[in-house]
């Protein structure tokens, strides 16, 4: 298939890490918002985690993309990508 | 419930997340082969990811937290002895005749190792479980939308049910639709990495706050955080099982027919790119499923841990957790007493009825738990605004993959094992490509069927538990013969099955669990034999069903001609040449990895014994 999952899988976790993280940034002093999970920051942590990971995936994607494309791209391929 | 819009955010990236896979990759969707088999062009650790994903619907995420609150460690024999060996020997074993045989489903496998008869069989009962799973699994989540009150304020109350059912039926088939099996695969591989990221934090937080493992072994009692304690007898565990059975009937016959034979989960080895791989993918699947109970067991018994009241005793049949061909659906039928009269129940809260809102007493007038909503209600205690949404959008994303990998499991049996096979043999590619996306559309309709069906007779839970075990119970015995005696025939398999099906049936019918009324829950006919528990009853019951099934696919193989062995080579074990693997280093090999993988099993099952 023409499309790596890494590529999906990693804008994911850069959106919704990248959304956590900010959130969790914002509302760092707030204490009234991390009594649940025993006053730690969860949005900040893991969400900074999640974006790591995502970027790790999506760099990855995207080099193996660019070693495995065929050297004579496939018709449907031809012209559809740009070439990274 | 109140989310903020942090939440509703974190929620809507995930569902332009599925749809736009689907949309990405209508493009590549050009034959039969490609929307059903992925092209089989899909890397083995992918493929083994969406492998488990398939499984962990919400029978299993639901269910399993359920089951960890309600008896404790001991639930994860169902993913260990109850999966790891059978997953091992598909892999090994198997695999090569499932892939090597070009074989497009298991159902067609069998039409191509013994006869056209053996194969129909099989397909019809497939393609009605898989529909009434995927109702199942609708239901469940609408239920859960509707009981944790996800769309209060915003839609009417009376509507929640049913907009929940609608909203998913049209996303999971909008991405089938468009993309096919590798849509499917794909979606099944975003929700493995989002089950992971939503659950981790909640057992790390709630580990915290119970003082670690060591802290829930002080609260509980020994026969919940031990998985081996008691098993010599079926009256000193919390399951009701001795070990026999344990290992007989859920370790081998259970687990081997589910894992070994059941096409949603075949069907993503299938996709894989090369026949290597393809043995691979349960192999890499084996190792995140033997640490899943620490994400979807251990919030059950942190959820029973976490002190806020502490009352007497009461079990209740779980309503939510929906029965599936999974052998580990079958903790959801079982309705047992915890031994223990002191059973914490930490934060699971009483089951209400949804009229009136008040307590549901049981027959002692002891309020009853809702142990489904362990794991939701876990979500809820600790997690604040933000990750809430993370933790939702994972547990939506299991409900979604275990309807999906059921939907593309039917489409392809139906298109190629049904319609191909019966009703119209000469079509084009186009045109089988095109009755698959009809598949899909009628598949998610009956789904939805199934589901209000579901709703309007909720004994009909109980009934399609028992169906589903009955059909999967003999099945190992035929396949295991069909791939490793060139002997059996045709014939053979077709009168085993039989046999099989109608043994498991008159099992039921003349035992029954101790305390259970006659009927549903067996002794039908006349009850010769009480077993201890549900559960032992369920893993008995296969134990006969598989037995059944040999001996008689022996004997009347044996009084009947088998095919010539030139028309079983790559279909039989010892009329096909042994995978090369020369080429591969000893690191390379399957093998290698089998021992590594059952390994790590012994060594999890000596550090929870």
């Amino acid at each position: 298939m023409g499309l790596d999952i890494r590529i999906p899988l990693g804008l994911i976790f850069l959106i919704i890490g990248g959304l956590m993280s900010v959130f969790g940034f914002f509302t760092r002093h707030s204490a009234a918002v991390y009594e649940k999970s025993l006053g730690i920051n969860l949005n900040l942590t893991w969400g900074l985690l999640m974006f790591v990971f995502g970027l790790i995936m999506f760099l990855v994607g995207r080099r193996q993309k660019w070693q495995d494309d065929p050297v004579t791209p496939r018709p449907w391929e031809r012209g559809a990508r740009p070439r990274i | 419930m109140n989310l903020s819009i942090i939440d509703w955010l974190i929620m809507l990236v995930y569902f332009v997340f599925v749809l736009g896979i689907g949309f990405a990759l209508k493009r590549y969707m050009r034959t039969s082969n490609d929307f059903f088999l992925a092209g089989r062009s899909i890397p083995a650790w992918v493929c083994g990811l969406a492998f488990i994903s398939a499984n962990l619907g919400a029978q299993e995420v639901i269910g399993m937290g359920a089951s960890g609150a309600k008896y404790g460690i001991i639930t994860s024999h169902f993913y260990w002895i109850g999966a790891i060996p059978a997953m091992v020997f598909v892999g090994i074993f198997m695999m090569p005749f499932y892939y090597g045989s070009k074989a497009r489903s298991v159902p067609e496998y069998l039409r191509l190792r013994f006869d056209e008869k053996t194969r129909a069989v099989n397909a019809f009962s497939f393609a009605i479980m898989t529909v009434l799973s995927s109702g199942i699994s609708m239901y469940a989540m609408a239920l859960l939308i509707q009981t944790l009150g996800l769309f209060h304020g915003i839609i009417p109350d009376a509507y929640i049910f049913h907009v929940s059912v609608f909203l998913s039926a049209i996303i999971v088939l909008g991405y089938i639709f468009l993309g096919g099996l590798t849509s499917a695969i794909y979606n099944e591989v975003l929700q493995f990495f989002l089950i992971v990221a939503g659950f981790a934090p909640l057992v790390w937080i709630g580990l915290r706050n119970v003082g670690g493992w060591q802290g829930i072994k002080r609260t509980l009692p020994a026969t919940m955080t031990h998985s081996w304690r008691g098993m010599a007898h079926a009256s000193t565990n919390t399951l009701g099982v001795e070990w026999v059975g344990l290992a007989m009937g859920l370790g081998f016959v259970l687990s081997f027919g589910y894992w070994c034979t059941d096409f949603l989960v075949i069907q993503r080895a299938m996709a894989a790119d090369s026949e290597i791989s393809a043995r691979r993918v349960p192999l890499i699947a084996a190792i995140p499923k033997m640490f899943f109970p620490f994400l979807v067991i251990l919030p059950g018994l942190i959820a029973v841990t976490v002190t806020s009241h502490m009352a007497g005793a009461g079990s209740t049949p779980t309503v939510l957790s929906a029965p599936s061909q999974s052998p580990s659906a079958l903790l959801a039928s079982t309705a047992h007493e915890p031994l223990d009269d002191a059973h914490p129940h930490g934060i699971i809260p009483l089951k209400t009825n949804p009229v009136s809102g008040q307590p549901i007493l049981d027959s002692n007038g002891q309020p009853v738990y809702n142990y489904d909503l362990a794991i939701p209600v876990m979500l809820l205690h600790f997690f604040p605004t933000g990750i809430l949404g993370l933790g939702l959008t994972a547990l939506l994303a299991s409900f979604m993959s275990g309807m999906a990998g059921n939907v593309t499991a039917f489409n392809t049996v139906w298109t190629y094992d049904i319609y191909q096979a019966y009703i119209n043999k000469r079509g084009t590619d186009a045109h089988y490509l095109w009755m698959g996306r009809m598949a899909t559309i009628g598949g998610v309709a009956l789904s939805v069927g199934a589901a209000y069906l579901v709703t309007n007779f909720n004994n009909i839970m109980d009934a399609l538990q028992l169906v589903f075990s009955i059909i999967n119970a003999p099945l190992f015995a035929t396949f295991l013969l069909g791939m490793f005696w060139k002997r059996t025939t045709g014939h053979g398999a077709f009168t085993g099955l039989i046999a099989g099906t109608g043994a498991a049936l008159v099992h039921h019918g003349l035992t029954s669990p101790v305390d259970a009324a006659v009927g549903i829950h067996g002794g039908w006919i006349r009850v010769i034999h009480h077993y201890p528990s549900d559960m032992a009853q369920n893993f008995w019951t296969a134990i006969f069903a598989f037995t059944v099934n040999l001996l008689v696919t022996i004997a009347v193989s044996l009084v009947t001609t088998p095919r010539p062995e030139p028309e079983l080579v790559g279909l039989v074990y010892s009329l096909t040449p042994k995978p090369v693997e020369t080429h591969l280093s000893w690191y390379q090999k399957p093998a290698t990895l089998a021992f590594v993988v059952l390994a790590m099993l012994v060594i999890l099952n000596l550090v929870f014994a």
